[in-house]
């Protein structure tokens, strides 16, 4: 019997013998459903059967796990998103188990359909697509949509379900709906396992970052289909609508979390557009398009910036960017590693908060840096055939650029690799040093620096981490006092509350190594914020945009409205503090699966460039809390690069403080055993990667 | 009785069966004057077409506003069912991201109707107007037999009713007047919970 929260069963499915099963997803809600579910589940069916090095993520022993979460479908604001792992193909130099995630209707309509999530293993012999209404799954014939982009997978697959009855009530079983299928698929890219190929749903919800779209590729799925008429139990329904109740209310000086859409129809380029949401949510970040309007479904993020070229290249004109943000879309490719300018360009309202340079360039950008070099060109050793050089600087340059990616063609076959391996198969991977701003495993920047949690957590997840609620507080960086910003702060960060020095960013001298960047504080602070996302973004679902709140909005933020959300639906009585075990317990879990595929704190390690002046060049949010030794204040910390021996000692810190081997980075036995891990202590120790005390 | 169980009715206490109208329609051989004349006692609920008080208001749903959050449909079936339910909620949101707006996002309310059809047609008076709650046109599900001639009755396309497929018997908009999970009685949790104020009770 399912509880409250969950459908009760998981749907596996494996293209290989076509068989479909289900699995009792009790069984794996210790570990928080959705990513600490999906966790459990490769640990047992991909890393304790044994045989297999877990190095290749287009091996059809991968699986691709895609969940929901205790809260989805409950009508929880910032509750509405779908939740990706597996192997990633992305990853590199080895694909790193990581996790994805994106927006819309596909999560909860899973659950209404009686499923917690759907894992696929294997690989079918034909282009196939998995077809599920309610408890009915079939794996169909998808040749008809092999070739097609993300857009055009997902209107044929409409089209051959509704066939001419896309607006009245259709019976399905014994039930009725007037909902369209929700669809998550991939394009020409993943069909060609391009290792950026994102899973595409809608017009623009993508987890784009991974490579899954490839992983789909590789096993000749092209899309899966969900239709759920069904319903699930909450624990306490008036509490649930009181719960909603109270988050919404505006809250003085800051509003509440509703709405506020601009209401404006689709008026052309560069006017407000009116919006769209994930289900459940208040915010409406999601843009609803007219027939001459780009920025389908788009939700302002990377896309909306993706062909944003800026000085010293001439100026992209707004209505090629605009157009522009479809590309990523239709193509299935990930913004950040194709993107032509950086994340998100815009004018900062300070000087002190304006990049000093392009942020988190991506192949767009490096390309034409080696083409003004010399280094690449036509009828060079590193042909730039087939994308118009001379045309950079327009909408039709931007087009060629994703096809060629999505096709694999010409120079397109290699930038379908990911933009690091790019650089290493032109013999240039040393740009890791100097220009190529990618600081750990084969991602682009994002605003890893300077307030460096950001990018200690890229280093020990696998993958930018893209988690912004830290940086949201810190916008108002310079503004107030200091030390009674982190006193307000810090009150989220339980069991954590009682340590400011968590959020000291001092990072010169023994001050960094005290209470900064490099002491234990600061690995007080990475560890609570993977506990955190372990649990509350990944397996929860709350999305990045709303969670954690770290100004607590007169109560109705961190650490107070998770428990009571989660409490209402599930019944289960958590505290805050029980949520961040669960998440602990998650990560260290995944801890162990990469560190089966290698991972220690030897090759733990940033690019070199994260060790020299000029590392946070393009840094956000500069204006940085620091510590001097007796008193507080903001400083403009753009200058922030790493030491060696700083990173090294916070390492020890914060291995420590998970119970990690301090030499090697392995989970100790006695750790792996607190959390009911025994199993996982026993097969580390027969592949000799159990840490010692 | 548990509210859960408010809808589960024991079919011995219904005073038309679902055999007995199916019975009763195949033997009728003209028309509903026939029918309504050979079943007396059976049919003697349906009301007269010129008898309908107005509704108090209906819920009328803006689409140029709507973001398709689906809150609307949650909180609908949380109030009535306990569980959210896209299949039991009484208000139906439809969303297509490949339309054009305004027509991506289309949502479908009961509209009180001045002369309901599915009050007039319904075979046992299940469909009735609830005078004690602003005349709001409703289902009583202790009468319904779910023969969805509500269903075919309804003035607009797509219906404007639900289908309980545990119970087999329709469920529609009642503005909440039998919500028991309703944070904010003598208010309709629809309108309550839309971000957007696409949603709006009109009176």
């Amino acid at each position: 019997m399912a509880s409250p929260g969950f459908a009760g069963k998981i749907l596996k499915v494996d293209l290989t013998t076509k068989k479909i099963e289900s699995i009792d997803s009790a069984k794996y809600e210790e570990f928080g459903g959705g990513y600490g579910t999906a966790i459990a589940l490769f640990w047992d069916l991909c890393v304790a059967p044994g045989g297999w090095d877990l190095q290749d993520a287009f091996d059809p022993r991968n699986i691709v796990s895609i969940m929901n979460g205790p809260l989805t479908g409950a009508g929880i604001p910032f509750a509405g998103r779908t939740s990706v792992s597996g192997l990633s193909p992305q990853g590199w130099p080895i694909n790193w188990f990581t996790k994805s995630n994106f927006g819309g209707d596909f999560s909860p309509m899973l659950k209404f359909a009686g499923w917690d999530g759907v894992v696929v293993r294997g690989k079918s012999s034909k282009p196939v697509y998995i077809n599920i209404i309610d408890d009915k799954v079939t794996i169909e014939d998808a040749s008809k949509l092999w070739g097609l982009d993300t857009w055009e997978t997902q209107k044929e697959i409409v089209k051959l379900q509704l066939g001419q009855n896309k607006s009245d009530w259709r019976a399905v079983g014994k039930e009725y709906t007037l909902r369209k299928p929700a669809i998550v698929c991939t394009s020409q890219a993943g069909e060609k396992l391009s290792r950026i190929a994102s899973l595409q749903h809608g017009g623009g919800a993508a987890a784009g970052l991974g490579g899954f779209g490839g992983v789909f590729g590789s096993k000749n799925l092209k899309a899966i289909a969900v239709v759920g008429t069904g319903s699930f139990k909450v624990a306490n329904p008036k509490a649930l609508m009181e719960t909603r109740d109270w988050l919404t209310e505006p809250v003085a000086g800051f509003g509440g979390a509703r709405g506020g859409a601009p209401k404006a129809k689709p008026a052309g380029i560069g006017a407000p557009q009116p919006k769209n949401s994930c289900v459940g949510c208040t915010r409406a970040c999601r843009t609803r398009a007219g027939a001459d309007t780009p920025g389908r479904d788009s939700d302002g993020c990377m896309e909306t910036t993706w062909y944003n070229v800026h000085p010293p290249e001439p100026k992209t004109k707004p209505a090629d960017e605009a157009k522009a943000t479809d590309l990523p879309q239709k193509y299935g490719l990930n913004s950040f590693d194709t993107c032509f300018g950086g994340v998100m360009w815009f004018d900062a309202p300070t000087e002190a908060l304006k990049p000093a340079t392009p942020e988190a360039p991506g192949a767009g950008w490096y390309i034409k840096r080696l083409y003004d070099a010399g280094i690449i060109g036509p009828g060079k050793k590193v042909d730039t055939a087939p994308l118009p050089m001379d045309k950079y600087d327009s909408y039709e340059f931007a087009e060629i650029f994703a096809k060629t990616i999505a096709n694999r063609e010409g120079i397109g076959d290699l930038l379908a690799e990911g933009v690091v391996r790019f650089a290493e198969k032109i013999g240039r991977i040393d740009d890791l040093n100097t220009i190529l701003r990618c600081p750990s495993w084969g991602y682009t920047d994002h605003w890893a620096m300077p307030e460096v949690s950001w990018a200690y957590g890229d280093l020990v997840d696998s993958r930018d981490i893209c988690n912004h609620d830290l940086q949201m507080p810190l916008m108002s960086g310079g503004r107030g006092d200091a030390e009674a910003w982190v006193k307000q702060v810090v009150k989220a960060i339980v069991p954590y509350n009682d340590d400011p020095f968590i959020l000291d960013s001092s990072w010169k001298d023994e001050q960094a190594y005290k209470t900064g960047i490099y002491s234990e504080h600061k690995a007080k602070l990475v560890a609570w914020r993977m506990h955190y996302q372990a649990f509350y973004k990944e397996s929860c679902l709350f999305c990045d945009w709303g969670y954690a709140s770290y100004t607590n909005r007169n109560g109705k933020g961190t650490p107070d409205a998770e428990p009571r959300i989660y409490n209402a639906i599930t019944g289960k009585n958590i505290s805050f503090a029980d949520g961040i075990e669960i998440g602990r317990k998650a990560w260290t879990l995944r801890r162990a699966i990469v560190v089966m595929q290698g991972r220690n704190k030897k090759n733990e390690k940033f690019a070199g460039y994260m060790y020299r002046p000029g590392a946070s060049a393009s840094g956000f949010t500069n204006n940085l809390p620091v510590y001097d030794g007796t008193n507080w204040k903001w400083q403009n910390c753009v200058d922030l690069y790493f030491d060696d021996k700083g990173v090294e000692t916070w390492k020890t810190h914060y291995y420590k403080l998970e119970g990690w081997d301090q030499e090697t980075g392995y989970p100790t036995r006695a750790t792996l055993e607190s959390l009911g891990l025994k199993r996982v202590a026993d097969i580390l120790q027969k592949n000799k990667k159990l840490g010692s005390v | 009785m548990d509210k859960n169980d408010k809808n589960k009715v024991n079919r011995k206490n219904d005073e038309l069966s679902r055999r007995q109208f199916l019975i009763a329609s195949g033997t009728s051989v003209a028309g509903s004057v026939v029918i309504s004349g050979a079943t007396t006692g059976l049919l003697a609920q349906t009301p007269s077409a010129d008898k309908y008080p107005k509704a108090k208001g209906h819920i009328e749903h803006d689409n140029k506003l709507c973001s398709g959050c689906l809150s609307c449909m949650i909180a609908c079936s949380l109030a009535h069912e306990g569980n959210p339910s896209m299949s039991l909620s009484r208000v139906a949101i439809s969303r297509y991201v490949f339309d054009d707006y305004p027509q991506d996002i289309l949502g479908y309310t009961c509209q009180q109707c001045d002369e309901p059809k599915c009050v007039e047609k319904c075979p046992t008076g299940a469909c009735r107007i609830d005078t004690n709650n602003g005349n709001v046109r409703t289902v009583d599900a202790k009468k319904c037999i779910g023969c969805q001639t509500c269903f075919k009755s309804c003035s607009f396309t797509p219906r404007r009713l639900a289908w309980n497929s545990t119970d087999k018997k329709s469920v529609k908009c009642d503005l909440c007047a039998d919500a028991p999970n309703n944070s904010k009685p003598g208010t309709q949790a629809c309108v309550n919970n839309c971000p957007q104020k696409a949603l709006t009770f009109v009176s």
